[in-house]
């Protein structure tokens, strides 16, 4: 079975304010009402922190390293506070080396917030949305960055809406297999180097580099634009990962599942994944079998499992005493065809 | 299994055409070849792969050779890398 390398795991360790609000200024509506400073500022950690607390007083175990989001509790809280209070409170608060502070509702920070954000470059943003939206969004984009990264060679495919990877030695013919799917309609994610990225505790969404995006190499003719050459229809940006199949020389030595009763799988950072070990020998078409495989998993998936169904005949079968011919139909009535 | 550590020292990088040299080279062998730069690990036998480092001049990368005839594999692309890809 494939193995991955510690050495293909990697996980960014910080992204910069500038970083963070460039990215999601679009999708999520944030815009900036502090003066433009802070921005080298790191992000360490995918956490936020509603800062209720740490303002009322209470700084003990405050986890000031975390983006800050400002709900209408603490605005209010401070709004009600008298100027002296509001001033003692902020200027307690932004002692922390915080990364930067996120309002919701699209509210307006008292004047006094600003100015102290300001003097201890610190950005101040706001968003649109109720905080539970807002911090669900920020969770998840930063959730995303701080997610395991796994770099795989293989090539990966939409096969019928199944997510398949197919790995195995350099040269076995993964390419070819994904060009052949993709003639016949199905849907190029990556080709050659693969980034899975976790998503929650079971999820891998998979797709290429931002250079290789969908070229490919076939051997003896160079690289090729897949979108470019079948368009639109040919390719996607990302999917999630379902099964792996291992392409391999026929390996006499190997035992190969004949019923497919018991499923192999294969953890990938904690994720378990379908596995398939394909043995390649002459006059079996890889393609139109990765075909079935897709639509066995799918059937699967909506509670149709072939192999077990068959082995519940097979013990029906060998308890029913009264019939015991072995075609299949009973008697051919009037049909010469 | 053999790990080596290179640095890139032509000032063009790791571009096309020593990208296809080095996976020429790699193929001539059976053992399994990979390169990690910056987390990303990929196959060296691979030219998409190796072009996907985009590794520039002062970069470093590590080698790992695995397989029988993982020395001759390693003398020869190494000295590839130390010889500034011969530009």
């Amino acid at each position: 079975m494939f193995k991955i390398d510690e050495k293909s795991l990697s996980r960014k360790k910080s992204i910069t304010i500038k970083y963070f609000y460039e990215t999601i200024k679009d999708i999520f509506n944030i815009k900036l009402i502090s003066n433009k400073t802070g921005f080298e500022k790191i992000i360490t950690t995918k956490d936020l922190l509603r800062p209720g607390l740490a303002l009322s007083g209470f700084l003990d175990s405050f986890s000031y390293d975390r983006v800050q989001i400002f709900g209408n509790t603490e605005l209010i809280f401070l709004k009600q506070l008298s100027k002296e209070q509001q001033k003692n409170t902020l200027k307690n608060f932004f002692e922390f080396k915080i990364p930067c502070i996120i309002f919701t509702n699209n509210n307006k920070p008292p004047k006094l917030l600003l100015d102290f954000a300001n003097k201890n470059n610190i950005a101040v943003f706001t968003s649109p949305f109720t905080t539970t939206k807002t911090s669900y969004l920020i969770n998840d984009f930063l959730d995303d960055q701080f997610a395991t990264r796994i770099s795989i060679h293989g090539a990966f495919v939409d096969v019928y809406g199944a997510g398949i990877l197919f790995v195995g030695k350099s040269g076995i013919g993964k390419s070819e297999v994904a060009l052949d799917l993709i003639e016949r309609g199905h849907r190029l994610v990556a080709d050659d180097v693969i980034i899975l990225t976790k998503k929650g505790e079971n999820i891998l969404m998979g797709a290429g580099t931002n250079l290789v995006k969908h070229f490919m190499e076939i051997r003896g003719l160079g690289l090729i634009n897949i979108e470019k050459m079948f368009g639109i229809r040919a390719i996607r940006y990302q999917k999630r990962l379902e099964i792996v199949v291992e392409l391999e020389f026929w390996d006499k030595d190997q035992s190969y599942t004949r019923t497919g009763l018991d499923e192999e799988t294969i953890t990938i950072s904690g994720v378990d994944i379908l596995y398939v070990r394909l043995p390649i020998i002459p006059g079996k078409n890889i393609t139109v079998i990765s075909e079935v495989i897709s639509l066995n998993y799918l059937l699967k998936h909506y509670g149709y499992d072939s192999a077990k169904l068959f082995e519940k005949r097979l013990q029906t079968k060998i308890k029913d005493k009264s019939n015991k011919d072995l075609r299949g139909v009973d008697y051919f009535e009037h049909d010469f065809e | 299994m053999i790990t080596k550590t290179v640095k890139i020292i032509n000032k063009a990088g790791l571009h096309t055409r020593p990208a296809a040299t080095i996976v020429k080279f790699a193929s001539k062998y059976s053992c399994e070849f990979f390169i990690q730069k910056d987390g990303i690990n990929i196959n060296g036998k691979s030219i998409i792969g190796v072009m996907t480092l985009a590794a520039e001049m002062d970069s470093e990368l590590t080698l790992t050779f695995d397989g029988k005839d993982e020395v001759e594999a390693c003398e020869e692309i190494v000295s590839f890398f130390e010889r500034g890809f011969d530009e």
